[in-house]
Protein backbone atom coordinates (compact mmCIF):
# COMPACT_ATOMS: atom_id res chain seq x y z
CA UNK A 1 0.00 0.00 0.00
CA UNK A 2 1.07 3.20 -0.86
CA UNK A 3 2.15 5.48 1.68
CA UNK A 4 1.35 9.63 1.82
CA UNK A 5 3.77 12.06 0.53
CA UNK A 6 4.67 15.18 2.27
CA UNK A 7 6.30 18.01 0.11
CA UNK A 8 7.02 21.79 0.95
CA UNK A 9 4.42 23.94 -1.33
CA UNK A 10 2.55 26.87 -1.43
CA UNK A 11 -1.38 27.74 -1.12
CA UNK A 12 -2.53 28.06 -4.51
CA UNK A 13 -0.13 25.20 -5.74
CA UNK A 14 -2.02 22.83 -3.22
CA UNK A 15 -5.29 24.20 -4.95
CA UNK A 16 -3.67 22.78 -8.05
CA UNK A 17 -2.56 19.58 -6.94
CA UNK A 18 -5.97 19.01 -5.33
CA UNK A 19 -7.71 19.36 -8.48
CA UNK A 20 -5.51 17.21 -10.04
CA UNK A 21 -5.64 14.98 -7.86
CA UNK A 22 -9.92 15.31 -7.93
CA UNK A 23 -8.97 14.23 -12.36
CA UNK A 24 -10.56 17.68 -13.47
CA UNK A 25 -11.72 17.53 -16.77
CA UNK A 26 -11.95 21.05 -17.19
CA UNK A 27 -10.55 23.71 -16.54
CA UNK A 28 -11.20 27.63 -17.94
CA UNK A 29 -8.57 30.21 -16.66
CA UNK A 30 -8.19 33.78 -16.59
CA UNK A 31 -5.44 35.40 -14.36
CA UNK A 32 -5.54 37.62 -11.33
CA UNK A 33 -3.88 38.54 -8.80
CA UNK A 34 -3.16 36.72 -6.47
CA UNK A 35 -5.25 33.88 -7.98
CA UNK A 36 -3.06 33.60 -11.26
CA UNK A 37 -0.30 31.31 -9.47
CA UNK A 38 -3.01 28.87 -9.81
CA UNK A 39 -3.78 29.11 -13.02
CA UNK A 40 -0.24 28.96 -14.11
CA UNK A 41 0.35 25.58 -12.52
CA UNK A 42 -2.95 24.01 -13.99
CA UNK A 43 -2.21 25.24 -17.36
CA UNK A 44 1.35 23.69 -16.99
CA UNK A 45 0.46 20.30 -15.80
CA UNK A 46 -2.24 20.36 -18.41
CA UNK A 47 0.58 21.50 -20.97
CA UNK A 48 3.37 18.88 -19.74
CA UNK A 49 0.56 15.95 -20.08
CA UNK A 50 0.89 15.88 -15.72
CA UNK A 51 -2.95 15.99 -15.81
CA UNK A 52 -5.01 14.91 -18.50
CA UNK A 53 -7.70 17.91 -18.95
CA UNK A 54 -8.64 20.31 -21.23
CA UNK A 55 -7.60 24.14 -20.00
CA UNK A 56 -9.22 26.68 -21.86
CA UNK A 57 -7.78 30.30 -21.90
CA UNK A 58 -10.09 32.93 -21.78
CA UNK A 59 -10.41 36.77 -22.24
CA UNK A 60 -12.41 37.44 -18.86
CA UNK A 61 -14.04 36.11 -15.57
CA UNK A 62 -17.26 36.33 -17.11
CA UNK A 63 -15.78 33.98 -19.99
CA UNK A 64 -14.12 31.71 -17.28
CA UNK A 65 -17.85 30.59 -15.49
CA UNK A 66 -19.15 30.69 -18.99
CA UNK A 67 -17.37 28.62 -20.35
CA UNK A 68 -17.42 26.51 -16.64
CA UNK A 69 -21.45 26.78 -16.76
CA UNK A 70 -21.29 25.27 -20.34
CA UNK A 71 -18.21 22.26 -19.76
CA UNK A 72 -20.08 21.08 -16.97
CA UNK A 73 -24.00 21.13 -18.09
CA UNK A 74 -22.02 18.43 -20.77
CA UNK A 75 -21.15 16.67 -17.55
CA UNK A 76 -17.63 17.49 -17.13
CA UNK A 77 -15.90 17.95 -14.04
CA UNK A 78 -14.79 21.39 -13.78
CA UNK A 79 -12.57 23.93 -11.76
CA UNK A 80 -12.11 27.58 -11.89
CA UNK A 81 -10.37 30.07 -9.97
CA UNK A 82 -10.52 34.01 -9.23
CA UNK A 83 -9.61 36.72 -6.67
CA UNK A 84 -12.10 39.98 -5.76
CA UNK A 85 -12.59 41.76 -9.26
CA UNK A 86 -12.85 38.57 -11.28
CA UNK A 87 -15.15 37.35 -8.61
CA UNK A 88 -17.11 40.39 -8.92
CA UNK A 89 -17.12 40.31 -12.80
CA UNK A 90 -18.24 36.88 -12.67
CA UNK A 91 -21.27 37.59 -10.61
CA UNK A 92 -23.96 37.23 -13.16
CA UNK A 93 -23.03 33.49 -14.35
CA UNK A 94 -22.40 32.58 -10.69
CA UNK A 95 -26.36 32.33 -10.35
CA UNK A 96 -26.15 30.54 -13.29
CA UNK A 97 -23.94 27.53 -12.33
CA UNK A 98 -26.63 27.66 -9.15
CA UNK A 99 -29.47 28.23 -10.61
CA UNK A 100 -28.50 25.52 -13.54
CA UNK A 101 -27.47 23.26 -10.99
CA UNK A 102 -24.13 22.56 -11.88
CA UNK A 103 -21.13 21.27 -9.39
CA UNK A 104 -18.74 23.96 -11.04
CA UNK A 105 -15.67 24.08 -7.49
CA UNK A 106 -14.49 27.05 -7.35
CA UNK A 107 -11.44 28.42 -5.70
CA UNK A 108 -11.68 32.16 -4.82
CA UNK A 109 -8.25 33.47 -3.58
CA UNK A 110 -9.53 36.74 -1.57
CA UNK A 111 -8.11 39.83 -1.61
CA UNK A 112 -9.50 43.45 -1.37
CA UNK A 113 -12.16 44.97 -3.81
CA UNK A 114 -11.17 47.86 -6.21
CA UNK A 115 -11.29 51.21 -5.42
CA UNK A 116 -9.14 52.13 -4.28
CA UNK A 117 -6.83 49.06 -5.52
CA UNK A 118 -5.28 46.70 -3.31
CA UNK A 119 -3.61 43.35 -3.54
CA UNK A 120 -4.02 41.67 -0.61
CA UNK A 121 -6.28 39.90 1.25
CA UNK A 122 -9.87 40.95 3.03
CA UNK A 123 -13.17 39.07 2.69
CA UNK A 124 -15.46 41.52 0.89
CA UNK A 125 -15.58 39.57 -2.34
CA UNK A 126 -16.55 36.21 -1.32
CA UNK A 127 -19.05 37.49 1.43
CA UNK A 128 -20.10 39.81 -1.34
CA UNK A 129 -21.71 36.85 -3.41
CA UNK A 130 -23.32 35.68 -0.29
CA UNK A 131 -26.52 35.65 -2.01
CA UNK A 132 -25.56 33.64 -5.48
CA UNK A 133 -26.67 30.39 -4.65
CA UNK A 134 -23.26 28.81 -3.74
CA UNK A 135 -21.96 26.67 -0.97
CA UNK A 136 -18.64 28.48 0.57
CA UNK A 137 -16.08 27.22 2.55
CA UNK A 138 -13.37 29.28 3.82
CA UNK A 139 -10.49 27.71 4.77
CA UNK A 140 -7.32 28.77 6.68
CA UNK A 141 -4.56 26.53 6.01
CA UNK A 142 -2.66 25.09 2.90
CA UNK A 143 -3.28 21.57 3.79
CA UNK A 144 -6.85 22.66 4.16
CA UNK A 145 -6.86 24.33 0.71
CA UNK A 146 -5.93 20.68 -0.34
CA UNK A 147 -8.08 18.60 1.58
CA UNK A 148 -11.56 20.96 0.94
CA UNK A 149 -10.77 21.29 -2.75
CA UNK A 150 -11.59 17.41 -2.98
CA UNK A 151 -14.02 17.07 -0.38
CA UNK A 152 -16.49 20.14 -2.28
CA UNK A 153 -15.94 18.11 -5.58
CA UNK A 154 -18.11 15.14 -3.38
CA UNK A 155 -20.54 17.66 -2.02
CA UNK A 156 -21.23 19.50 -5.26
CA UNK A 157 -21.94 16.58 -7.28
CA UNK A 158 -24.22 15.35 -4.53
CA UNK A 159 -26.80 17.81 -4.47
CA UNK A 160 -25.52 19.85 -7.67
CA UNK A 161 -24.96 23.21 -6.20
CA UNK A 162 -21.79 24.94 -6.92
CA UNK A 163 -19.08 25.10 -4.44
CA UNK A 164 -16.85 28.18 -3.43
CA UNK A 165 -13.49 27.33 -1.98
CA UNK A 166 -11.81 30.87 -0.36
CA UNK A 167 -8.68 31.50 1.30
CA UNK A 168 -6.39 34.39 1.85
CA UNK A 169 -4.20 35.78 -1.19
CA UNK A 170 -0.45 35.86 -0.47
CA UNK A 171 -0.83 34.80 3.65
CA UNK A 172 -2.25 31.61 2.29
CA UNK A 173 -1.33 31.28 -1.67
CA UNK A 174 1.99 32.64 -1.44
CA UNK A 175 2.71 30.79 1.97
CA UNK A 176 5.42 27.74 1.41
CA UNK A 177 4.14 25.37 4.44
CA UNK A 178 4.43 21.46 4.29
CA UNK A 179 1.96 19.42 2.26
CA UNK A 180 0.25 16.18 3.04
CA UNK A 181 -0.45 14.11 -0.11
CA UNK A 182 -2.44 11.42 0.34
CA UNK A 183 -1.96 8.27 -2.16
CA UNK A 184 -4.17 8.96 -5.68
CA UNK A 185 -5.79 5.33 -4.70
CA UNK A 186 -7.28 6.69 -1.35
CA UNK A 187 -8.25 10.13 -3.30
CA UNK A 188 -9.73 8.28 -5.88
CA UNK A 189 -11.84 5.58 -3.45
CA UNK A 190 -12.86 9.23 -1.93
CA UNK A 191 -13.95 10.96 -4.90
CA UNK A 192 -15.31 8.27 -7.65
CA UNK A 193 -15.72 9.63 -11.57
CA UNK A 194 -18.27 12.26 -11.80
CA UNK A 195 -21.53 10.53 -13.19
CA UNK A 196 -24.07 13.51 -13.82
CA UNK A 197 -27.69 12.23 -13.70
CA UNK A 198 -28.14 14.28 -16.71
CA UNK A 199 -26.20 16.36 -19.39
CA UNK A 200 -26.30 18.32 -23.03
CA UNK A 201 -25.90 15.85 -25.36
CA UNK A 202 -26.01 16.35 -29.13
CA UNK A 203 -27.08 12.91 -30.04
CA UNK A 204 -30.24 13.43 -27.94
CA UNK A 205 -31.08 17.25 -28.32
CA UNK A 206 -32.05 19.44 -25.44
CA UNK A 207 -32.27 22.33 -23.77
CA UNK A 208 -32.15 23.84 -19.93
CA UNK A 209 -32.35 27.06 -18.05
CA UNK A 210 -35.33 28.05 -20.65
CA UNK A 211 -38.11 30.88 -19.84
CA UNK A 212 -40.01 29.75 -17.05
CA UNK A 213 -43.57 30.94 -15.91
CA UNK A 214 -43.77 31.44 -12.58
CA UNK A 215 -45.59 28.77 -11.29
CA UNK A 216 -42.83 26.75 -12.41
CA UNK A 217 -39.88 29.34 -11.49
CA UNK A 218 -40.80 29.61 -7.96
CA UNK A 219 -40.55 25.76 -7.51
CA UNK A 220 -36.88 25.85 -8.94
CA UNK A 221 -35.64 28.63 -6.68
CA UNK A 222 -37.60 26.74 -3.48
CA UNK A 223 -35.74 23.96 -4.43
CA UNK A 224 -32.36 25.75 -4.77
CA UNK A 225 -32.89 27.35 -0.95
CA UNK A 226 -33.74 23.78 0.19
CA UNK A 227 -30.81 22.04 -1.27
CA UNK A 228 -28.46 24.36 -0.17
CA UNK A 229 -29.73 23.92 3.52
CA UNK A 230 -29.42 20.19 3.01
CA UNK A 231 -25.93 20.38 1.94
CA UNK A 232 -24.89 20.29 5.60
CA UNK A 233 -25.09 16.68 6.35
CA UNK A 234 -23.05 15.55 3.14
CA UNK A 235 -20.44 18.40 3.95
CA UNK A 236 -20.14 16.51 7.62
CA UNK A 237 -20.09 13.38 5.56
CA UNK A 238 -17.60 14.89 2.96
CA UNK A 239 -15.50 16.08 6.09
CA UNK A 240 -15.81 12.50 7.88
CA UNK A 241 -15.36 10.10 5.46
CA UNK A 242 -12.26 11.85 4.25
CA UNK A 243 -10.63 11.46 7.76
CA UNK A 244 -11.42 7.72 7.73
CA UNK A 245 -9.46 7.49 4.23
CA UNK A 246 -6.37 10.07 4.67
CA UNK A 247 -6.67 11.02 7.96
CA UNK A 248 -6.65 14.67 8.07
CA UNK A 249 -9.29 16.66 9.76
CA UNK A 250 -10.00 20.59 9.46
CA UNK A 251 -13.07 20.76 11.13
CA UNK A 252 -16.41 19.92 9.59
CA UNK A 253 -19.11 22.44 9.35
CA UNK A 254 -17.23 24.20 12.45
CA UNK A 255 -13.61 24.16 13.62
CA UNK A 256 -13.09 24.92 17.31
CA UNK A 257 -9.90 25.27 19.85
CA UNK A 258 -10.01 25.21 23.71
CA UNK A 259 -13.86 26.14 23.37
CA UNK A 260 -15.23 23.75 26.26
CA UNK A 261 -14.53 26.04 29.26
CA UNK A 262 -14.28 29.39 27.44
CA UNK A 263 -16.06 32.28 28.36
CA UNK A 264 -14.59 34.52 25.32
CA UNK A 265 -14.65 33.15 22.19
CA UNK A 266 -13.12 35.04 19.00
CA UNK A 267 -15.10 34.45 16.08
CA UNK A 268 -13.02 34.42 12.45
CA UNK A 269 -12.76 32.86 9.05
CA UNK A 270 -9.61 32.17 6.79
CA UNK A 271 -6.29 32.55 7.64
CA UNK A 272 -6.56 34.81 10.62
CA UNK A 273 -8.63 31.97 12.52
CA UNK A 274 -5.43 30.17 12.21
CA UNK A 275 -3.59 33.16 13.79
CA UNK A 276 -6.14 33.19 16.42
CA UNK A 277 -4.52 30.06 18.23
CA UNK A 278 -1.78 31.93 19.09
CA UNK A 279 -3.78 34.54 20.17
CA UNK A 280 -6.16 32.42 22.22
CA UNK A 281 -2.89 31.12 23.97
CA UNK A 282 -1.90 34.15 24.71
CA UNK A 283 -5.01 35.49 26.39
CA UNK A 284 -5.28 32.18 28.52
CA UNK A 285 -2.24 33.04 29.97
CA UNK A 286 -3.13 36.57 31.41
CA UNK A 287 -6.09 34.43 32.89
CA UNK A 288 -9.05 35.06 30.32
CA UNK A 289 -11.02 32.20 29.30
CA UNK A 290 -10.64 31.56 25.57
CA UNK A 291 -11.78 29.71 22.76
CA UNK A 292 -12.05 30.01 19.36
CA UNK A 293 -14.91 29.06 17.16
CA UNK A 294 -14.36 29.26 13.22
CA UNK A 295 -17.17 28.30 10.49
CA UNK A 296 -15.28 26.65 8.08
CA UNK A 297 -18.56 26.33 6.29
CA UNK A 298 -19.80 30.04 5.99
CA UNK A 299 -22.55 29.70 3.56
CA UNK A 300 -25.14 27.88 4.45
CA UNK A 301 -24.28 28.76 8.13
CA UNK A 302 -23.98 26.66 10.26
CA UNK A 303 -26.20 27.44 12.65
CA UNK A 304 -27.41 24.12 14.77
CA UNK A 305 -23.68 23.62 14.75
CA UNK A 306 -22.56 27.30 16.14
CA UNK A 307 -25.72 26.81 18.80
CA UNK A 308 -24.88 23.64 20.33
CA UNK A 309 -20.92 24.53 20.26
CA UNK A 310 -21.06 27.78 22.36
CA UNK A 311 -20.36 27.86 26.37
CA UNK A 312 -23.17 29.31 28.06
CA UNK A 313 -22.93 32.94 28.76
CA UNK A 314 -20.25 33.31 26.59
CA UNK A 315 -19.08 36.77 25.13
CA UNK A 316 -18.64 35.92 21.80
CA UNK A 317 -16.05 38.52 19.77
CA UNK A 318 -16.60 38.58 15.93
CA UNK A 319 -13.30 39.54 13.98
CA UNK A 320 -14.67 40.40 10.73
CA UNK A 321 -12.13 41.24 7.53
CA UNK A 322 -15.37 42.69 5.39
CA UNK A 323 -17.70 45.63 5.85
CA UNK A 324 -21.39 45.03 5.91
CA UNK A 325 -22.04 48.48 4.86
CA UNK A 326 -25.30 49.84 6.04
CA UNK A 327 -24.51 48.16 9.68
CA UNK A 328 -22.14 49.39 11.77
CA UNK A 329 -19.73 45.89 11.56
CA UNK A 330 -19.31 42.87 9.41
CA UNK A 331 -21.16 40.53 8.05
CA UNK A 332 -19.93 37.33 10.10
CA UNK A 333 -21.58 39.41 13.40
CA UNK A 334 -24.74 39.98 11.42
CA UNK A 335 -25.06 36.13 10.41
CA UNK A 336 -24.21 34.91 13.88
CA UNK A 337 -26.87 37.59 15.62
CA UNK A 338 -29.47 36.20 13.28
CA UNK A 339 -28.87 32.65 13.98
CA UNK A 340 -28.44 33.51 17.89
CA UNK A 341 -32.04 35.42 18.07
CA UNK A 342 -34.48 33.62 20.32
CA UNK A 343 -32.54 30.40 20.52
CA UNK A 344 -29.31 31.59 22.92
CA UNK A 345 -30.50 34.74 24.25
CA UNK A 346 -27.50 33.64 27.16
CA UNK A 347 -24.44 34.90 24.71
CA UNK A 348 -23.53 38.52 24.03
CA UNK A 349 -22.11 39.54 20.38
CA UNK A 350 -19.05 42.28 20.01
CA UNK A 351 -18.00 42.85 16.92
CA UNK A 352 -14.67 44.64 15.53
CA UNK A 353 -14.20 44.88 11.59
CA UNK A 354 -10.25 44.82 10.87
CA UNK A 355 -7.54 43.77 8.70
CA UNK A 356 -8.67 45.59 5.65
CA UNK A 357 -6.72 45.42 2.65
CA UNK A 358 -4.10 43.26 4.19
CA UNK A 359 -3.25 44.47 7.27
CA UNK A 360 -1.18 42.17 8.74
CA UNK A 361 -3.27 40.57 12.05
CA UNK A 362 -0.87 38.95 14.36
CA UNK A 363 -1.76 37.35 17.57
CA UNK A 364 -0.39 40.08 20.00
CA UNK A 365 -2.52 42.83 17.95
CA UNK A 366 -5.70 40.04 18.10
CA UNK A 367 -5.00 39.04 21.71
CA UNK A 368 -4.94 43.21 22.05
CA UNK A 369 -8.09 44.15 20.37
CA UNK A 370 -9.93 40.97 22.47
CA UNK A 371 -9.41 42.19 25.55
CA UNK A 372 -10.13 46.06 24.80
CA UNK A 373 -13.91 44.51 23.11
CA UNK A 374 -14.19 42.72 26.83
CA UNK A 375 -14.95 47.10 27.80
CA UNK A 376 -16.92 47.71 24.32
CA UNK B 1 14.41 23.07 18.74
CA UNK B 2 11.38 23.32 21.78
CA UNK B 3 9.08 26.56 20.46
CA UNK B 4 8.60 28.08 17.67
CA UNK B 5 11.44 30.31 16.02
CA UNK B 6 10.94 33.29 13.68
CA UNK B 7 13.18 34.34 11.29
CA UNK B 8 12.46 38.44 9.31
CA UNK B 9 14.66 38.37 5.74
CA UNK B 10 15.46 42.49 4.72
CA UNK B 11 16.39 42.72 1.84
CA UNK B 12 16.54 44.48 -1.86
CA UNK B 13 14.36 43.40 -4.88
CA UNK B 14 16.46 41.32 -6.72
CA UNK B 15 18.53 39.80 -4.26
CA UNK B 16 16.66 36.60 -3.99
CA UNK B 17 14.97 36.70 -0.40
CA UNK B 18 11.79 34.60 -1.53
CA UNK B 19 14.36 31.92 -2.49
CA UNK B 20 16.34 32.08 0.43
CA UNK B 21 13.05 32.13 2.55
CA UNK B 22 12.40 29.19 0.69
CA UNK B 23 15.50 27.15 1.12
CA UNK B 24 15.37 27.66 5.11
CA UNK B 25 12.01 26.37 5.05
CA UNK B 26 12.81 23.43 3.42
CA UNK B 27 15.97 23.04 5.28
CA UNK B 28 13.77 23.29 8.58
CA UNK B 29 11.65 19.90 7.33
CA UNK B 30 14.71 18.42 6.31
CA UNK B 31 16.20 18.64 10.09
CA UNK B 32 12.76 17.15 11.41
CA UNK B 33 10.91 20.44 12.15
CA UNK B 34 8.20 22.04 10.41
CA UNK B 35 9.20 25.25 8.30
CA UNK B 36 7.35 28.12 6.75
CA UNK B 37 8.31 30.42 4.56
CA UNK B 38 5.76 33.87 4.01
CA UNK B 39 7.55 36.37 1.59
CA UNK B 40 5.77 39.84 1.61
CA UNK B 41 4.86 40.42 -1.70
CA UNK B 42 4.01 44.51 -2.54
CA UNK B 43 3.91 46.01 -5.88
CA UNK B 44 7.82 46.64 -5.32
CA UNK B 45 10.32 46.56 -8.22
CA UNK B 46 14.21 45.73 -8.51
CA UNK B 47 16.48 47.55 -5.79
CA UNK B 48 12.98 48.70 -3.50
CA UNK B 49 13.00 47.44 0.15
CA UNK B 50 11.99 43.35 0.43
CA UNK B 51 11.05 41.10 3.75
CA UNK B 52 10.05 37.47 3.68
CA UNK B 53 9.19 35.57 7.26
CA UNK B 54 9.90 32.41 8.01
CA UNK B 55 9.36 30.00 10.82
CA UNK B 56 10.42 26.46 12.38
CA UNK B 57 8.53 25.10 14.71
CA UNK B 58 8.76 21.05 16.18
CA UNK B 59 4.89 21.09 16.07
CA UNK B 60 2.38 22.20 13.80
CA UNK B 61 2.73 25.92 12.79
CA UNK B 62 -0.37 28.25 12.85
CA UNK B 63 0.78 31.45 12.58
CA UNK B 64 0.27 33.60 8.74
CA UNK B 65 1.33 37.26 9.90
CA UNK B 66 4.43 38.63 9.02
CA UNK B 67 6.64 38.56 11.52
CA UNK B 68 6.79 41.58 13.58
CA UNK B 69 9.45 40.26 16.38
CA UNK B 70 11.13 37.85 15.32
CA UNK B 71 14.57 36.03 16.67
CA UNK B 72 16.16 36.26 14.25
CA UNK B 73 16.93 39.22 11.54
CA UNK B 74 19.00 38.44 8.61
CA UNK B 75 19.93 41.73 6.56
CA UNK B 76 20.87 40.63 2.64
CA UNK B 77 22.75 44.58 2.46
CA UNK B 78 24.47 46.12 4.69
CA UNK B 79 23.06 49.96 4.04
CA UNK B 80 19.58 47.88 5.39
CA UNK B 81 20.87 47.03 9.09
CA UNK B 82 19.30 50.12 10.48
CA UNK B 83 16.09 49.85 8.97
CA UNK B 84 15.98 46.30 9.11
CA UNK B 85 16.32 46.58 13.47
CA UNK B 86 14.09 49.38 13.53
CA UNK B 87 11.28 46.95 12.23
CA UNK B 88 11.22 44.92 15.37
CA UNK B 89 13.57 42.04 16.87
CA UNK B 90 13.29 40.64 20.16
CA UNK B 91 15.41 41.91 23.19
CA UNK B 92 17.47 38.70 22.94
CA UNK B 93 17.33 38.56 18.99
CA UNK B 94 19.77 37.89 16.93
CA UNK B 95 20.90 39.27 13.43
CA UNK B 96 23.40 38.11 10.80
CA UNK B 97 24.30 40.84 8.42
CA UNK B 98 26.38 40.42 4.93
CA UNK B 99 29.16 43.27 4.99
CA UNK B 100 32.61 42.54 3.23
CA UNK B 101 34.01 43.93 7.35
CA UNK B 102 33.11 42.92 10.47
CA UNK B 103 30.27 45.25 11.45
CA UNK B 104 27.76 45.09 14.97
CA UNK B 105 24.73 46.11 16.26
CA UNK B 106 25.42 47.12 19.74
CA UNK B 107 21.71 45.96 21.21
CA UNK B 108 21.74 42.46 19.54
CA UNK B 109 23.91 39.61 19.09
CA UNK B 110 25.20 39.83 15.46
CA UNK B 111 27.46 37.64 13.00
CA UNK B 112 28.53 38.61 9.52
CA UNK B 113 29.34 36.77 6.31
CA UNK B 114 30.40 38.26 2.79
CA UNK B 115 28.46 37.12 0.99
CA UNK B 116 29.30 38.98 -1.80
CA UNK B 117 32.80 38.12 -2.04
CA UNK B 118 31.63 34.06 -1.62
CA UNK B 119 28.82 34.21 -4.37
CA UNK B 120 31.58 36.10 -6.94
CA UNK B 121 34.26 33.68 -6.34
CA UNK B 122 31.90 30.54 -6.86
CA UNK B 123 31.08 32.05 -9.86
CA UNK B 124 27.56 32.54 -9.06
CA UNK B 125 26.94 35.94 -10.82
CA UNK B 126 23.89 37.42 -13.03
CA UNK B 127 23.27 40.21 -14.81
CA UNK B 128 22.05 41.99 -11.75
CA UNK B 129 25.17 41.10 -9.62
CA UNK B 130 25.96 38.07 -7.16
CA UNK B 131 23.82 35.11 -6.12
CA UNK B 132 24.33 36.09 -1.95
CA UNK B 133 21.18 34.61 -1.35
CA UNK B 134 23.24 30.90 -1.73
CA UNK B 135 26.02 32.15 0.78
CA UNK B 136 23.23 33.49 2.71
CA UNK B 137 21.23 30.42 3.27
CA UNK B 138 24.47 28.52 4.55
CA UNK B 139 25.12 31.52 7.01
CA UNK B 140 21.86 31.45 8.95
CA UNK B 141 21.95 27.81 8.71
CA UNK B 142 25.65 28.24 10.97
CA UNK B 143 23.73 29.90 12.78
CA UNK B 144 20.44 28.02 13.75
CA UNK B 145 23.22 24.96 14.40
CA UNK B 146 21.16 23.29 11.32
CA UNK B 147 23.79 20.55 10.50
CA UNK B 148 25.91 20.99 7.32
CA UNK B 149 24.80 17.85 5.58
CA UNK B 150 21.06 18.91 6.28
CA UNK B 151 22.37 22.60 4.40
CA UNK B 152 23.60 20.50 1.89
CA UNK B 153 20.62 18.07 1.60
CA UNK B 154 18.10 20.80 1.14
CA UNK B 155 20.36 22.57 -1.72
CA UNK B 156 20.35 19.11 -3.43
CA UNK B 157 16.78 19.04 -3.45
CA UNK B 158 16.57 22.37 -4.95
CA UNK B 159 19.00 22.04 -7.49
CA UNK B 160 19.81 18.47 -8.87
CA UNK B 161 22.92 18.18 -10.83
CA UNK B 162 25.80 21.02 -11.23
CA UNK B 163 23.98 23.89 -10.25
CA UNK B 164 23.53 22.54 -7.19
CA UNK B 165 27.26 21.30 -6.87
CA UNK B 166 28.22 25.12 -7.77
CA UNK B 167 25.58 26.32 -4.83
CA UNK B 168 27.08 23.64 -1.92
CA UNK B 169 30.54 24.85 -2.38
CA UNK B 170 29.51 29.15 -1.62
CA UNK B 171 27.24 27.96 1.05
CA UNK B 172 29.91 25.37 2.42
CA UNK B 173 32.50 28.52 2.52
CA UNK B 174 29.93 31.04 4.02
CA UNK B 175 29.12 28.01 6.48
CA UNK B 176 32.57 27.84 7.84
CA UNK B 177 33.29 31.42 7.81
CA UNK B 178 30.13 33.46 8.95
CA UNK B 179 31.64 34.91 12.36
CA UNK B 180 30.09 35.90 15.60
CA UNK B 181 31.19 39.53 16.07
CA UNK B 182 29.75 40.43 19.78
CA UNK B 183 28.21 39.35 22.91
Amino acid sequence: MKTAQVIMDTGARAAALAVKSARVDVVPGYPITPQTSIMEAMAAMVENGEMHARFIPVEGEHSAMAAAVAASAAGARVFTATSANGLLYMHEVLHMASGGRLPVVMCNVNRGIFAPWTLWADHQDSFAQRDTGWIQYHCSSNQEVYNTILQAFRVAEQINIPVMVNFDGFAISHCLMPLTLPPQEDIDRFLPPHEPEWRLDPAQPSSFSNVTNASEYAPFRQMLSDDIMASIPLVKQAAQEYKDITGMWDGDTIDTYRLEDAEVVALAVNSMAAELRLSIDILRQQGIKAGLLRPRLVLPFPAEDIINALPQNAQVMVLDRNYNFGHPGGILASELKSVLFGRRNDITVKNRVMGIGGIDLTRTYMATEIRAMLDD
Amino acid sequence: MNNMLELRINGFGGQGSVTLAHLLAQAALENGNQGQALPFFGVERRGAPVRAAVRMSPTAIHAHSQCERPDYVVVMSEKLTEAAISEGITDIGTVIINAPHAVAVKSHATWQVDADTIAREAGLISADGPFINIPLFGAVCRVLDIPQNIMEQTILNKWPGNNGERNLGAAGKAYNTVTRINK
